[in-house]
């Protein structure tokens, strides 16, 4: 089995090398055979992905502990779900479905656009293709996730951590990684265009749709992120600044900012270099954020695999993709000048570049804020880190910042607002805000940030109604129908404009969820059985703790009763889960008394059987829900504006008023069940926890392998054999007691077994060093190598069919007025 | 054109530079070292009062708890450099017996104060880290 995948990796990177090649052979040649060709072959690297992630699966179903991935991320007991999903549970493994992801991406999206862009098509084949040999390299160089124990293949996998068999591990990162590859369809699309210089912005309605399909799929993977960390980790909040979850936040602001330019180019032609590079920056972004999950530049508390190796690889891509893409842009600097100027600073376009400013510092700031501590120590040698208030004093203002744009971007007229139709526009909502605040400080919220952000949520909400109200009034006149069939009536007609507000309506109530954490209430009790302790207006009692056992696991349980103001409301049951063999790391079962206006939300971290006591961690989040509901919205928001235009016709000729689109509401069911699945937790067989007393020592164990000639060459860290537990006291001894230093260690284990067999990896000097290189000169070489036969392919036939050069299209000023016109004309077309 | 020109390098100045200031003072009081506890003790006089975090392990048999209270007093070290830390609260599961931890708090003359929901602990096991995840027990508090 595992031949067959390490088959097919091999075949995949020869194969997208072809691609790669003879599409730019053809697309210079202007041969329609080898462009073909090279479509053919994206095809078959995504046809070759699927089989490899087939035999894969089987691997993993099979229970195939000789492949080493597969014994390293599943076991025989685990239930067939999270047997498959154990697929993508480890770093080699998610870079592989990261590939399939991908290629099968690229052949969608290809054979999409294969008729309607036949100019871009070849380009965007050997940017997707070169992207997938990246990946193809990875793996089959440094993270092959086919390779084999050499020697007696384990009888038993290491398992699961229990934390991540969860429903929402399951969905969470294969939705991130969609989001992510889905960023990288718009970047082969827009080099493609730049190549061509093909400039006009038909490469952006190719890449429109598919940056809203990344969009929401990263959307969707952030906010299961975030209900996990809510619901499992029993900390009480859901976001915490963590380097790993900014990973996937900056992707997203950028890829946000740009669904909102790509509409001032659409409309206005301008910002056509701002667009390319936000294109740019985002699929860097992807690659980014994927890099510091992985390499572990980025320290925090969780336990990141370090790969130095990886890292190189990594950083040697990055900069690879950033020299090429911007020297492109720079090249076609002049195709690319913008048409218009800014007209005024009081328009739609500043408005929305406003909007773009604030989402690009914001990815900024995130990402600076989160390299910090890396930066810190690289710049004066000491490690200083920010925590999460630091974010929330930056990010809480440009939130607001950003939830003020909302509201009056789309409100303002393209080119100039007068002030009448300021006054038009703005009445309503201005008033809306106004009453709200006068409301919310006569009740007394003290809280400044969450009142302005309640306030301009209500700002918000009523500009956003009042669009509905306004479009449905003019379509009930010229059509005469009822209210609620003009507002489908309005939706469907304008599907992206009316799709996108419904995306705002979802910003707005997740930003109530955001305010509500400013009233954030929690407390720390240690009750005894018939104690009570209270948080708000909530008094809980503590009235037992007890013990139950399913055979499985043994479930330490909190009884306790609830009284809101006084008035008995029920029990609410948080637990301790300790599973057979894994008593080391019990599992915390958070209760959770969800509600409109704020969960109640328990965790009993300790107890004491003796005395019956028990630690209460009480945490009242008021609004937090709103955040998962506001998703669901956006996506249906999303949903809308994606749906081609036949479905809209379709269903509006057969289907009755009120009707609503369904591919959202699938979405909304799968978001709504998943909050309804409860956490489920399986044993896994789990390593003894090796304990390393410093930092010297565990470094030492993970550079040093086991010797005992049966176990493959394990790490030490990992590796359960006896001879291992021996080595460990052995190195524990030199580095504890004989306090030597990592040299004198090296050296003691060359002397002792004449080689460096027994380090994981050869001594980083003089030839060595060459060992390392080869690789990257290999991967290099290769590149370079399709470069030079796709360039002398295609200088063949140069001589007798030269390509035409590209006309950029110019308007003469004539055109340029009508232009102007028409643009004016449409602005209520949208 | 010059004119413009001037007017865009000037906003951008006075942008960046009041960007800056407020980012520098926002850091100044925003940011916590990152220190292991033998960098701390062989010199503690010098980080009296800053904030910290303090990266060590728990001394075997030095946990103690005030009963009936969640008032911990324990001893963290790394490479026999021991420093002795209070805390209220609640602690992580995997707070325990030559647990790797993260403090974050202030020292003084008579150990280190750990700040409420200062105690992060490491999971002795060993995870794969998770694409776009949190892949350990607790993450920081907010």
């Amino acid at each position: 089995m595992a031949s067959l995948g390490q088959f097919c990796l091999l075949a995949g990177f020869v194969v997208a090398a072809y691609a790669a090649a003879i599409s730019v052979a053809g697309a210079r040649r202007g041969s329609r055979r080898l462009i073909e060709s090279g479509i053919g072959a994206l095809y078959l690297t995504a046809a070759l992905m699927t089989v490899a992630s087939g035999v894969i699966i089987y691997a993993f179903v099979a229970q195939d502990f000789s492949i080493k991935y597969v014994q390293h991320t599943s076991d025989s007991v685990q239930p067939l779900f999270y047997k498959i999903t154990s697929y993508w549970g480890g770093l080699d493994g998610s870079i592989l479905f990261w590939v399939f992801l991908l290629s099968i991406f690229g052949a969608t999206a290809v054979w999409i656009n294969r008729e309607r862009h036949r100019e871009l098509i070849p380009y965007v084949v050997a940017v997707i293709s070169v992207v997938e040999m990246f990946f193809l390299f990875l793996m089959i160089i440094h993270r092959n996730p086919f390779s084999t124990f050499l020697t007696d293949a384990p009888t038993e996998g290491r398992g699961l951590s229990p934390l991540l068999q969860n429903p929402y591990m399951v969905i969470h990162p294969p939705s991130l990684y969609t989001g992510f590859v889905g960023m990288t369809i718009p970047y082969a699309f827009g080099m493609a265009a730049l190549i061509t210089g093909h400039l006009d912005d038909s490469w952006l309605r190719a890449v429109r749709r598919w940056t809203m399909i990344g969009w929401l799929f990263l959307t969707f993977g952030l906010t299961l992120g975030m209900i996990w960390a809510y619901e499992e980790l029993g900390w009480g909040g859901f976001w915490a600044w963590d380097p790993v979850e900014n990973a996937g936040l900056l992707p997203w602001f950028t890829s946000t900012a740009f669904l909102h330019s790509v509409l001032v180019q659409e409309r206005r032609s301008m910002l056509r270099v701002w667009n390319v590079a936000l294109v740019i920056v985002t699929f860097f972004l992807t690659i980014f954020g994927t890099f510091m999950t992985r390499s572990g530049v980025v320290q925090s508390v969780h336990s990141f695999g370090e790969d130095r190796a990886l890292a190189m690889m990594f950083t040697i891509f990055m900069i690879a993709t950033l020299v090429f893409s911007f020297s492109l842009v720079v090249y076609r600097l002049p195709l690319l000048r913008s048409r218009h100027e800014l007209d005024s600073w009081v328009s739609r376009e500043a408005a929305f570049l406003a909007n773009n400013w604030i989402l690009l510092f914001a990815a900024l700031f995130v990402l600076f804020a989160t390299m910090f501590p890396t930066l810190s120590e690289a710049v004066t040698g000491e490690r200083l880190t920010v925590g999460p208030p630091f974010f929330n004093r930056w990010m809480a203002p440009i939130g607001l910042a950003l939830l003020f744009l909302t509201g009056i971007a789309p409100l303002m007229a393209w080119r100039k607002s007068t002030v009448a139709n300021l006054r038009e526009q703005f009445t309503w909502p201005v008033v809306t805000g106004v009453v709200t605040g006068v409301v919310l400080a006569a009740m007394g919220v003290r809280v400044w940030v969450s009142g302005l952000c309640f306030v301009l949520c209500a700002f918000v909400t009523a500009t956003i109604v009042q669009e509905f109200v306004r479009g449905a009034r003019v379509r009930q006149e010229g059509t005469g129908t009822d209210l609620l069939t003009a507002i489908v009536g309005l939706v469907g007609r304008s599907k992206r404009r009316y799709g996108g507000y419904i995306v705002h309506v979802g910003i707005v109530l997740a930003f109530l969820g955001f305010a509500g954490g400013g009233f954030k209430q929690e407390e720390q009790l240690l009750l005894k059985p018939g104690q009570q302790g209270t948080v708000g207006r909530f008094t809980v009692r503590l009235d037992s703790v007890q013990v139950t056992d399913d055979g499985q696991k043994q479930m330490i349980t909190g009884h306790l009763t609830v009284f809101d103001g006084g008035k008995d409301t029920g029990h609410m049951y948080p637990a301790k889960w300790f599973f057979r063999r894994h008593e080391e790391e019990p599992t915390t079962e958070v209760a959770i008394r969800r509600g409109a206006s704020e969960d109640l939300y328990i965790v009993m971290p300790a107890f004491d059987l003796k005395d019956q006591s028990a630690s209460l961690h009480i945490v009242i989040n008021p609004l937090v829900d709103w955040i998962w509901i506001g998703f669901g919205v956006m996506a249906l928001g999303t949903g809308i504006a994606l749906l081609p235009e036949r479905v809209v016709s379709f269903a509006a000729a057969k289907l009755p008023a009120g009707a609503v689109p369904s591919a959202p509401i699938v979405l909304l069911i799968v978001l709504l069940l998943s909050g309804v699945v409860h956490a489920q937790h399986t044993e896994s067989g789990q390593a003894v926890p090796i304990v390393s007393r410093s930092p010297l020592e565990r470094e030492m164990q993970r550079s040093i392998i086991c010797m005992c000639g049966t176990c493959g060459r394990q790490l030490l860290s990992e590796c359960q054999c006896s001879r291992a537990v021996d080595m460990r006291a052995e190195l524990s001894r030199l580095v504890n007691d004989d306090h030597k230093t990592r040299e004198q260690i090296v050296q003691y284990y060359l002397a002792k077994y004449g080689s460096q067999e027994p380090l994981a990896s050869p001594i980083d000097t003089g030839f060595n060093r060459l060992a390392w290189a080869v690789p990257y000169v290999l991967g290099a070489g290769g590149l370079v190598g399709v470069g030079l036969v796709a360039v002398r392919w295609s200088r063949r036939s140069g001589s007798n069919h030269e390509s035409e050069p590209v006309q950029p299209t110019t308007l003469d000023p004539a055109d340029r007025d009508i232009e102007a016109r028409l643009d004016d004309e449409l602005s209520d077309l949208d | 054109m010059s004119a413009k020109v001037i007017r865009i390098g000037l906003t951008a100045c006075v942008l960046v530079l009041a960007f800056g200031g407020l980012l520098w003072s926002t850091l100044r009081d925003g940011t916590e070292y990152y220190k292991h506890v033998d960098e701390v003790m062989t010199r503690p006089d010098a980080w009296y009062g800053r904030k910290l975090q303090l990266h060590g392990y728990v001394v075997p048999a030095s946990i103690l708890r005030r009963p009936n209270t969640l008032d911990y007093r324990f001893q963290v070290q790394s490479k026999d450099k021991i420093v002795s830390a209070a805390y209220t609260g609640i602690v992580p599961d995997t707070f325990k017996d030559d647990a790797e931890v993260v403090l974050k708090g202030t020292l003084s003359p008579s150990g280190f104060e750990v700040e409420p929901n200062g105690v992060m602990a490491k999971c002795p096991s060993k995870y794969e880290a998770k694409p776009g995840s949190v892949a350990s027990a607790k993450p920081p508090g907010a």
